[in-house]
C-alpha cells in the first residue's frame, strides 16, 4: 500500500471512531469542553503515533488505548478539584466504558427513539440541561419553576429515558 | 429496581455535574464509584446519555437545527474557532425555545444532520490537521529510522511506560552522547535526568508543549514537564501560549517564558539569554527580576551582574534550520549509499544483490540490482509488505505474519560466501529468525539467522546424521529489545581458505571461529532459498519450520568471497541511515 493510501484509509478510520472517542472520553471527564480538548488532544496523537498503527490491526481498540492515556494524562494535569474520576477510577471505570461505547450508535438511535415520545415541556428542560449545559438554577429560572423540582424532574427523566433505551436495545 | 446506593449515586452525579455539589459529597461519591461494580455501570450509563445528548446537541441533530438556515454560518464558525468547534455550533444553531416551536420537515432535517456532522467532523481535522502541520513533517522524516511496529496488546504497557516520561525526544542530527549519560533514540520518553550531547543537535519536546533545541556539546537537566535546568551549552526554546510559564534554569537564573521563542547559552558560570520573540522573565536567586522582551540580550556573569548584549539569532539553530539539517543529512546519507550501490552492482564477486531501490509498491517481484542484467534472479515477494526503507524515498520489506518471505533461486557453486544485510528486528520471536535459509539444507548449503537468543548463526550443511550434520558458528548476543525497530548492518564472511568465520555487526566484528577439518564444507551452493523465512521442508528430522523474521529488511547482498574486515565496515558506512 502507498503512503497515500494509508495515510487515506488512517484518516478515515480516525474520522469514523470520532463520535466514540466523545463518548469514551465524555465518559471519563463528565465535562464538555474539557472531554473535548481531550479528544483533539487524542487525534494529535493519534495523527502523530500514525506510523505505528499496523494496517489490518483493529483500530478502536488501539485509538481507546491512547484516549485512556491522554484521560489519564488530563486527570493528572487537573487534579481532583476538577475532575471527579483520579487515575485510579480511571483504570476501574476503563472496561465498562468501552464496552458500553462499543454500543453508541445503537444506544443513540434508541435514544432518539425514546425522546421521539416526550412532551414538549420535558423536551425542553433536556435540552436546556444536555444541549446547552444549562446550571439548573438557570433552566428553573427560565422556565419558571423551583429549582429542587426542575431537579427532581430531570433526574426522573434522566433515568427513565435510559430505562427506555435499555428496553429499545433489548426489544431490538 | 434501583437501589438506595444508586439513588444516592444519582442524585450526587447530578449536583456534581451541576457545579453545586460540595467536597464531602464530592468524596461520598467518589467512595461509592470505588466500592461498586453496579455504581460504575450506572455511572457510565448516565456519562453516555449526557455523550450521546451532547453529541447529537452539538451537530445539529435535534429539531432546534430545522430550517434555520444556520449551519453555513455555524460551520464557518467552527472551522476558525478549532477546538472548541461543538460551542460554536450550538451556540449558533440550538436555541431551544425557538427549537420547540418547529414543525420539521423530516427529510430535511436529516439531511442537514448529516450535513452537519461531517462538517463539524471536516472542521475537527482541520484543526488537527493545522496543529499537525508539523507533526506531519516529522512523521515523515521519521518514518524511515523510527517505524516501531508493536502489537495492539503491547500498546497499552507501552504507554503506561511513556507517561512517566515529561518530555519526547523528537529529532536527532549527527549526534553523539556523553559516554556518561544515557543514549536515546527519536520517539524516546524522557524522564527526569540528563540529557548529555559530545555533538549534534537534539530536538526535544516537553509534554507541556515547548519544543528545546539542544546543541551539544550540553548538558540539559529535566527537572519536570514545565522545567529544565541548562548546565552548559546553548539551546533554543519555542514555547507556544499553551505552554507559557515554561522554566529554563541557567546557573543562577531561572528564565520563565511568558510565551515566546529565547535561546540560552551557559558557559563556564555566565549565562546568556536572548530573546527572539515575545518575552521572558528572569529570576536571581535575590528574588530580583526583570524583564527580557524581543530583541534584547542579555549576560548574566558568575558575579552576578547582568549586562546588555548583542542578540545573535544566527548562533542558536531554530526549528526550521533543524529541519532543513534533518533532511540534508537524510538526503545526504541516502545519496551516499545510492552512489555506492551503484557501484557495487558491478562489482564482480556479487552472486546477488537486492538494493531494494526504486522498486515499485505494489510490485511482488523484488528485483536484482547486479549488473549486468540477470533476471532469473529475481526474487519473489511472498505476503511480506514493501514498507519504507531506511530513507523516506527508498524502500523495504517487512517480515510480520509467519507466511511472509521471499523467494529466491541462485544456482551455481561456490567457495566462500559473505552475507550482508540492514535490518530492522522488532523481536526475536521465533527459537530460529530466518535472514536467508536454504529450503532442502543439503551438503554444501548455508543457513543464516539469528537465535531468539540475540546471537547471529551461520553453519554450511555437511550432510550425514543429524547433530553432527554441520558446524554452527555462534555470535556472542548482540541484540536485545532496545535495538528494537533500530536499522542494523549485518554480515557474515564464510572463507574456505582460512576456514572462519566471521560475523559482523554494524562493521564491527562480532566474533571469528575457525570450522573444524571433519566438518569442513569447502563447496558451497544455495539454489532455491527464502530470504526472511523458511520453506517448510521436507525432511521429517527438520524441526522448528516456522523461522519467520520478525522486523524489515532493506538492502541484501552476496558475494562469492570472503569480504574483508574494512569492505564490511565499507558497506556499513556508505549505507548507515
Amino acid at each position: 500500500m502507498s503512503d497515500t493510501e494509508q495515510t487515506e484509509n488512517f484518516v478515515q478510520q480516525l474520522t469514523e471512531c470520532q463520535g466514540r472517542l466523545f463518548g469514551y472520553i465524555y465518559s471519563m471527564l463528565g465535562e464538555h469542553s474539557r472531554a473535548m480538548d481531550v479528544v483533539q488532544e487524542t487525534n494529535l496523537v493519534l495523527w502523530r503515533k500514525k506510523s505505528e498503527f499496523r494496517d489490518g490491526a483493529p483500530f478502536m481498540p488501539w485509538a481507546l488505548a491512547i484516549a485512556r492515556f491522554q484521560v489519564l494524562a488530563h486527570v493528572r494535569d487537573q487534579g481532583r478539584d476538577k475532575c471527579l474520576l483520579d487515575s485510579e477510577l480511571v483504570a476501574a471505570l476503563s472496561e465498562e466504558t468501552e464496552q458500553q461505547v462499543d454500543q453508541l450508535e445503537t444506544k443513540r438511535l434508541a435514544l432518539r427513539k425514546c425522546m421521539s415520545d416526550l412532551p414538549q415541556e420535558k423536551m425542553e428542560m433536556l435540552q436546556l440541561r444536555y444541549y446547552r449545559s444549562m446550571p439548573i438554577a438557570e433552566i428553573a429560572k427560565s422556565i419558571g419553576r423551583r429549582a429542587d423540582a426542575v431537579k427532581v424532574a430531570l433526574l426522573r427523566l434522566r433515568r427513565g429515558l435510559a430505562d427506555c433505551m435499555h428496553r429499545r436495545i433489548q426489544e431490538g | 429496581m434501583a437501589s438506595p446506593e444508586i439513588d444516592e449515586f444519582e442524585q450526587l452525579l447530578f449536583d456534581w455535574e451541576d457545579g453545586t455539589l460540595d467536597t464531602a459529597g464530592t468524596t461520598r461519591l467518589r467512595d461509592l464509584l470505588r466500592k461498586s461494580q453496579a455504581v460504575r455501570k450506572v455511572y457510565v450509563e448516565r456519562q453516555m446519555f449526557g455523550a450521546i445528548l451532547k453529541f447529537d446537541g452539538d451537530t445539529g441533530i435535534d429539531s432546534a437545527d430545522a430550517g434555520r438556515g444556520a449551519s453555513g454560518a455555524a460551520t464557518f464558525s467552527v472551522s476558525e474557532e478549532g477546538p472548541r468547534f461543538p460551542s460554536a455550533v450550538s451556540e449558533s444553531a440550538v436555541d431551544a425555545s425557538a427549537a420547540l416551536q418547529k414543525t420539521a420537515d423530516s427529510v430535511e432535517v436529516a439531511r442537514r444532520r448529516y450535513k452537519s456532522l461531517l462538517f463539524v467532523i471536516a472542521a475537527s481535522f482541520l484543526f488537527c490537521l493545522v496543529l499537525g502541520r508539523w507533526l506531519l513533517v516529522e512523521s515523515r522524516l521519521q518514518s524511515a529510522e523510527q517505524v516501531k511496529p508493536e502489537t495492539s496488546e503491547a500498546l497499552p504497557e507501552k504507554l503506561e511506560s511513556t507517561s512517566a516520561g515529561i518530555a519526547l525526544v523528537t529529532r536527532l542530527v549527527d549526534v553523539t552522547w556523553q559516554e556518561s549519560e544515557k543514549q536515546f533514540t527519536v520517539g524516546d520518553a524522557l524522564s527526569v535526568g540528563v540529557v548529555g550531547l559530545e555533538s549534534g543537535v537534539a530536538q526535544i519536546e516537553f509534554f507541556c508543549g515547548a519544543t528545546v533545541i539542544l546543541e551539544g556539546p550540553a548538558r540539559l537537566v529535566l527537572e519536570s514537564s514545565t522545567v529544565a535546568r541548562l548546565q552548559s551549552g546553548r539551546l533554543r526554546a519555542q514555547v507556544p501560549p499553551a505552554a507559557r510559564g515554561f522554566q529554563i534554569h541557567a546557573e543562577e537564573l531561572r528564565v520563565v517564558d511568558l510565551g515566546t521563542e529565547f535561546g540560552v547559552a551557559v558557559n563556564e558560570g555566565e549565562a546568556d539569554v536572548q530573546v527572539f520573540d515575545g518575552e521572558v522573565e528572569l529570576y536571581q536567586p535575590n528574588g530580583e527580576q526583570r524583564l527580557v522582551t524581543a530583541g534584547n540580550a542579555i549576560t548574566h556573569a558568575a558575579s552576578g551582574v547582568f549586562e546588555l548584549a548583542e542578540l545573535t539569532p544566527d548562533e542558536f539553530l531554530g526549528l526550521e534550520a533543524l529541519d532543513d539539517r534533518v533532511r540534508n543529512q537524510k538526503e545526504d546519507r541516502y545519496q551516499r549509499w545510492l552512489d555506492h550501490s551503484m557501484e557495487l552492482r558491478k562489482d564482480p564477486r556479487v552472486i546477488t544483490y537486492y538494493s531494494m531501490e526504486q522498486d515499485r509498491y505494489w510490485k511482488r517481484r523484488l528485483a536484482s540490482s547486479v549488473v549486468p542484467e540477470n533476471r532469473n534472479l529475481d526474487g519473489a515477494i511472498v505476503g511480506a509488505k514493501r514498507v519504507v526503507g531506511r530513507w523516506p524515498q527508498k524502500s523495504g520489506i517487512e517480515f510480520k505474519r509467519p507466511g511472509d518471505r521471499v523467494r529466491v533461486n541462485i544456482p551455481g557453486q561456490f567457495g566462500s560466501l559473505t552475507f550482508a544485510c540492514w535490518v530492522k528486528i522488532d523481536s526475536l520471536d521465533r527459537w530460529y529468525n530466518s535472514l536467508f535459509l536454504t529450503d532442502s539444507y543439503q551438503r554444501g548449503e548455508p543457513h543464516w539467522q539469528i537465535l531468539d537468543t540475540g546471537q547471529l548463526f551461520f553453519s554450511v550443511r555437511l550432510g550425514g546424521g543429524p547433530g553432527k550434520g554441520h558446524h554452527k558458528v555462534l555470535s556472542p548476543p548482540f541484540w536485545d529489545a532496545s535495538l528494537s525497530g533500530r536499522w542494523l548492518h549485518l554480515a557474515t564472511t564464510y572463507n574456505v581458505e582460512t576456514r572462519t568465520t566471521k560475523h559482523f555487526l554494524n562493521g564491527e566484528k562480532l566474533c571469528e571461529e575457525r570450522i573444524p577439518d571433519e566438518l569442513f564444507v569447502q563447496q558451497t551452493c544455495l539454489g532455491k532459498a527464502t530470504i526472511g523465512n523458511w520453506s517448510s521442508p521436507t525432511r521429517p528430522e527438520a524441526d522448528f519450520a516456522i523461522r519467520n523474521l520478525n522486523g524489515s529488511m532493506d538492502e541484501f547482498v552476496l558475494f562469492r568471497d570472503a569480504l574483508k574486515s574494512d569492505e564490511i565496515r565499507d558497506l556499513y558506512i556508505q549505507g548507515r541511515p
